[in-house]
């Protein structure tokens, strides 16, 4: 620790803090800012040009692109997909990943099978997910599909993937399937990280088991649940993996997101000028919604 | 707690050893196996050269080719021939040219095909645009054209010694009047594919005309089949039978006016509104598996209703045939029969050539990208890259390979000696049409193909109708003719 | 009811109360192990389909429907796999992601301890601006992140891949290891202090350990996504012997052709190794550290 007179200890003590935070930090900034807001900067240049994307030529359009993108209903539909998806994201993902994670935090260890069988959704990747899910809802023996006309007794067909707006909450449900797990290892960690003596604490006070979890550990885990919604919130408002895999935003556009609009205009239709104005004003709405829900559901930060 | 700590530093430094470790050897272990390679292609190539120079010399030697550099060259060479038979064919191609010119190395890099095209653009925005590459043709061959990534062949196809590629692959391989591409991949037509036995078991006869087809799809109807696999999710899928009924009632005539939106050309042209009218009857008369448009042709969908003998027909690709007889070539033999897309007979009466056909006369081609750091042709590296494509790919051994394969190449005289009868058919028809209009997902703007795409899967859901599909493809194809 | 000792010696009535907690509590945990159950055979099928599919032909696969049992089983699509090159993409793949993980968690925990711990007047700001950069899409930085690759001369190199996959992982973890260091007592850190550590000593001694549950997430949550990460490893490797995991799919997957037994053994055995990880590690997870902080 520094030493100083009494009245500059104040002052030597920012500056230490100032200096410890600068080292702390600094390999992180350095690699965000070569990785990541390097490309941020040059998409939002890119963005005042029509430009294929290829062509050494770029017409600077100033903000043209930016007036395309306020009017162009595609991107407000997708926009609209992606609020949907996100807020059914939070409702599904976190809540039955924090119910599992509570059973298994009650149970401990001989609830091991159960975490592991209910972790491996989230260790297969998006291509056999999708694979798989594609076939499952399949109108011709899929696993709904006959399902249903065992239980109607006649040929049923559920359309879940070819039709609006079936397609957007079956891709939900899928997303849902595929993220919970993580949320659940997530609130585990949230679990055990929480004093055990304040655990004892409480059992010695003759709280149950529910009255625990409820009065004592969901508030101590305030922080880990908002950032688990801001995860879920900012997963959802960027998807693309999965989506892309099982119906590249079909049918007709019904299951577009963003990122696949932005994907389809930059990569494949030559569009690279506006494609970026799209990630742009994607990156601009999602920081707005992201920095908006940590606002208003300020946790109480003592530090 | 402090022997907690000692005990995470040594697992942390444990690993980063064991990491440090593992990195060294596998470093080591993928270097000792490539130089490995090299050596038995060196060796291999050796052999080849000598037995070359013993008996024959260069397999040009003769031709009529440019003289090619003897400085050492790297050619870099990209494909999507990830799989056999395919990668195989093309590598021996290339191992052929490097034996014949040592000084030139090729760099053969096989692309994933899903995410080719992404690869191209991000490889051609940031200067790193491979020396060969390989393309569908259409709209985007025109596009690396006009952005300065695809040399003018025009002169040299005309100078050199080449194979002779029927018309429709030179026309494909051209944009504006210049040669852009050197086909190799083969042509592929789009025929009918249907099930000998079903056909059998109800005495169904071949239909020669879209009356006939609804009769034969009336009679499996009421016996229990599905008449058209067809799974519409993938979109180009459903696009074949809409381009096919334009063809029938109106040749190239009304889908050329309607692609330069000149002189009343347009998508909601008769041809399109019946195209578009006769897809919906068929939807609603149950001819396609319901929930159409959640079936993927990318996860085989299409081909499991035809397998399982739910199904009786389906509109696809040549590329089928192989696909099908690499799945079970005893079950392919017994039940899969072809036949073209029958003849719409009202517009034979009024003079309509029903020999238009659907598909594509390249398959792929291949462009070279050989520029100077001032822009200027690099001719020396041209001249290489179009000895490679002429003469090692497309030459006797090349083709014969990939007939053996299951493909056609895009070259006179390649019709005969097909082993296949399927096979045979689908070249017939080819080889027979007036015109082979290139899948609509590939011939149009790129921002087209989009809108094109996902009216598709509105005709087949019933959520549009002809008109507003046709409205919506003009309005993109006009904006697209405007930029 | 405050003392456990006099409840014992209590009448009938806490008795009562008792037994109908208990009678309560044993419903509530039918109730629960009932939905646990449906839970795991979710879960479990879509797995269970994918190894099943991955032992039998496609054309039976098609014939018979994905979700019929095969017959007849066979292994050949795992011993292509496995003779094209598997374990070298697997390798790679292990290398890759290593090093990426322990880079990515040791520069986050460095981020989140300043940020979670200290006052200055830049933090608020510091961290708003990583938390923006969460929601920046990943393909917009595929153009300039590969011309920064080739320029740097590491194109077609797996070497490549662990610059974009450490920075992509570090919004996202440091803003996780932020709210998991914030919910660490802040007398622990005093009572360091006082004892004469200093910050550094303190990150080391105390908030680094004591964060082992939000680290192991952060591993599992990174190493599952590193672990399947497709965009980067195919944009900027090109070279067989280069290629990691991910890609090893590409090879069985023609314009036209595509296995799907096949590719679901290639996924079958890459899933495979996080499973085994997981089952070791899962422990770790559980258990909580703070009453050995406390008590050391």
């Amino acid at each position: 620790m520094e030493k100083g007179s009494n009245v500059g200890l104040a002052k030597a003590r920012a500056r230490s803090t100032a200096k410890a935070a600068t080292v702390f930090l600094l390999p992180a900034l350095v690699l965000i800012a070569v990785f990541i807001v390097y490309p941020v900067f040059d998409t939002f240049a890119i963005s005042g040009f029509k430009w294929n994307g290829i062509s050494a030529d770029r017409i600077f359009i100033g903000i043209d692109n930016w007036k395309e993108l306020i009017k162009d209903e595609m991107f407000w539909k997708s926009f609209k997909h992606n609020l949907i998806v996100m807020v059914f994201s939070i409702l599904l993902q976190i809540p039955i990943g924090m119910a599992l994670a509570t059973f298994l935090d009650a149970g401990g260890k001989k609830f091991n099978i159960f975490k592991i069988i209910w972790f491996l959704p989230y260790l297969m990747s998006s291509v056999a997910i999708a694979f798989l899910f594609v076939y499952a809802l399949a109108t011709n023996g899929g696993l709904i599909s006959s399902l249903a006309t065992l239980i109607k007794g006649q040929r049923t067909t559920v359309d879940l993937l070819g039709t609006a707006p079936n397609a957007l909450y079956t891709i939900i449900g899928v997303m849902a399937w595929q993220f919970t797990p993580f949320y659940m290892v997530y609130f585990i960690a949230g679990y055990g990280n929480i004093d055990t003596t304040i655990y004892e604490a409480a059992i010695i006070d003759g709280a149950t088991r529910g009255q625990y979890i409820r009065h004592i550990a969901i508030p101590l885990l305030g922080p880990i649940f908002k950032t688990a919604c801001t995860m879920s919130l900012i997963g959802s408002l960027k998807y693309f993996d999965m989506i892309w895999n099982m119906t590249q935003g079909g049918p007709a556009g019904t299951t577009e997101l963003m990122a696949t609009y932005m994907y389809k205009l930059s990569f494949q239709q030559f569009n690279m000028g506006y494609g970026s104005t799209v990630a742009a004003g994607m990156f601009i709405l999602i920081t707005a919604i992201a920095l908006l829900f940590n606002k208003v559901f300020k946790v109480k930060e003592d530090y | 707690m402090k022997k907690k700590l000692l005990a995470t530093l040594l697992a942390t430094a444990f690993a980063v050893t064991t990491l440090v470790g593992c990195g060294g050897s596998n470093a080591a272990a993928p270097a000792a196996e490539s130089s490995d390679n090299k050596t038995a292609e060196t060796t291999e190539a050796a052999d080849v050269t000598a037995d070359a120079a013993a008996t024959t010399g260069k397999q040009t030697d003769g031709k009529n080719v440019p003289v090619l550099t003897t400085e050492p060259m790297e050619i870099t060479l990209w494909d999507i021939s990830t799989e056999d038979p395919n990668k195989s064919i093309a590598e021996a191609a290339v191992a052929r040219f490097e034996a014949d010119y040592p000084n030139i190395k090729v760099n053969h890099i096989h692309q994933q095909n899903d995410t080719y095209k992404q690869q191209l653009v991000v490889a051609m925005s940031s200067g790193q645009c491979p020396d060969i590459y390989v393309h569908w043709g259409g709209g985007p061959m025109a596009e690396y054209y006009k952005s300065g990534f695809a040399n003018d062949i025009t002169d040299m196809y005309a100078k050199y010694d080449h194979p002779e590629y029927v018309e429709a692959a030179v026309a494909q391989s051209s944009y504006d009047g210049k040669m852009l591409a050197i086909p190799f991949s083969g042509l592929t037509g789009c025929d009918i594919f249907y099930n000998k036995t079903i056909f059998a078991n109800l005495g169904l006869e071949i239909p020669q005309t879209i009356d006939e087809l609804e009769e034969v799809c009336e009679t499996l109807k009421s016996n229990g089949y599905i008449p058209f696999t067809l799974a519409n999710a993938s979109k180009w899928t459903g696009s074949m039978y809409y381009m096919y009924l334009v063809a029938r009632h109106s040749g190239n005539a009304e889908f050329d006016a309607a692609y330069t939106q000149e002189n009343g050309g347009s998508f909601t042209s008769p041809a399109f509104i019946y195209a578009g009218e006769k897809i919906q009857d068929w939807v609603r008369k149950g001819y396609f598996p319901d929930g159409v448009n959640s079936l993927s042709a990318d996860d085989n969908q299409d081909r499991a209703l035809l397998y399982d003998g739910s199904a009786a027909m389906m509109l696809h690709g040549q590329w089928q045939v192989g696909g099908i007889k690499a799945d079970n070539e005893e079950w392919y033999n017994e039940n899969i029969g072809v036949f073209r897309f029958p003849e719409d007979s009202e517009a034979k009466a009024a003079g309509v050539p029903q020999n238009v056909e659907i598909g594509t006369a390249i398959g792929m081609g291949m462009t070279f990208n050989c520029f100077k750091e001032d822009g200027s042709v690099d001719q020396d590296k041209l001249d290489a890259c179009f000895v490679l494509a002429t003469q090692y790919f497309n030459d006797d051994t090349y083709n014969a390979a990939q007939v053996a394969a299951g493909t056609v190449p895009s070259i006179k005289g390649f019709n005969e000696n097909i082993d296949d009868p399927n096979n045979k058919y689908c070249i017939d028809v080819f080889f027979n049409a007036s015109n082979v209009q290139l899948w609509y997902d590939q011939y149009l703007p790129a921002s087209v193909t989009e809108v094109h795409k996902n009216c598709m899967t509105e005709l087949f859901g019933l959520e549009k109708t002809p008109e507003e599909i046709g409205e919506e493809q003009d309005a993109a194809m006009q904006k697209a003719l405007a930029e | 009811m405050t003392d456990n000792n006099k409840t014992n010696t209590m009448g009938q009535t806490k008795e009562v109360d008792y037994r109908k907690e208990k009678i309560k509590s044993r419903i509530a945990w039918t109730f629960a192990i009932i939905l646990a159950l449906i839970w795991l055979a979710l879960t479990l099928t879509p797995f269970f389909f994918m190894i099943m599919n991955s032992f039998r032909k496609q054309f039976d696969m098609l014939q018979q429907g994905v979700f019929h049992l095969p017959d007849p089983w066979i292994i050949e699509n795992y011993t292509e796999v496995v003779t094209h090159g598997f374990f070298g993409y697997f390798l790679r793949s292990v290398i890759v992601v290593g090093v990426s993980l322990v880079l990515m968690l040791v520069i986050s925990a460095f981020a989140a301890y300043p940020l979670s711990r200290m006052k200055f007047k830049l933090n608020p700001f510091i961290y708003a601006g990583i938390v923006a950069m969460m929601s920046v899409p990943m393909h917009v930085t595929l153009i300039p992140v590969f011309k920064l690759t080739t320029a740097v001369g590491l194109y077609d190199s797996y070497w490549s891949l662990i610059g974009p996959y450490v920075a992509f992982a570090l919004p996202m973890s440091v803003f996780i290891l932020t709210a998991f260091m914030k919910t660490i007592p802040k007398e622990i850190e005093e009572s360091a202090e006082i004892d004469g550590c200093n910050r550094y000593q303190n990150f080391f001694r105390m908030i680094l350990p004591l964060s082992k549950s939000g680290l192991s997430t952060l591993a599992i949550y990174n190493g599952v996504s590193m672990w399947n990460e497709f965009a980067f490893a195919n944009t900027f490797l090109n070279s067989p012997n280069q290629k990691t995991l991910p890609l090893a799919l590409g090879q069985f997957k023609g314009e036209h052709s595509l296995n799907i037994p096949i590719n679901m053994s290639v996924l079958t055995l890459s899933v495979l190794p996080m499973i085994i990880l997981f089952i070791i590690f899962q422990d770790k997870l559980v258990k909580g550290m703070m009453a050995g902080a406390v008590k050391g």
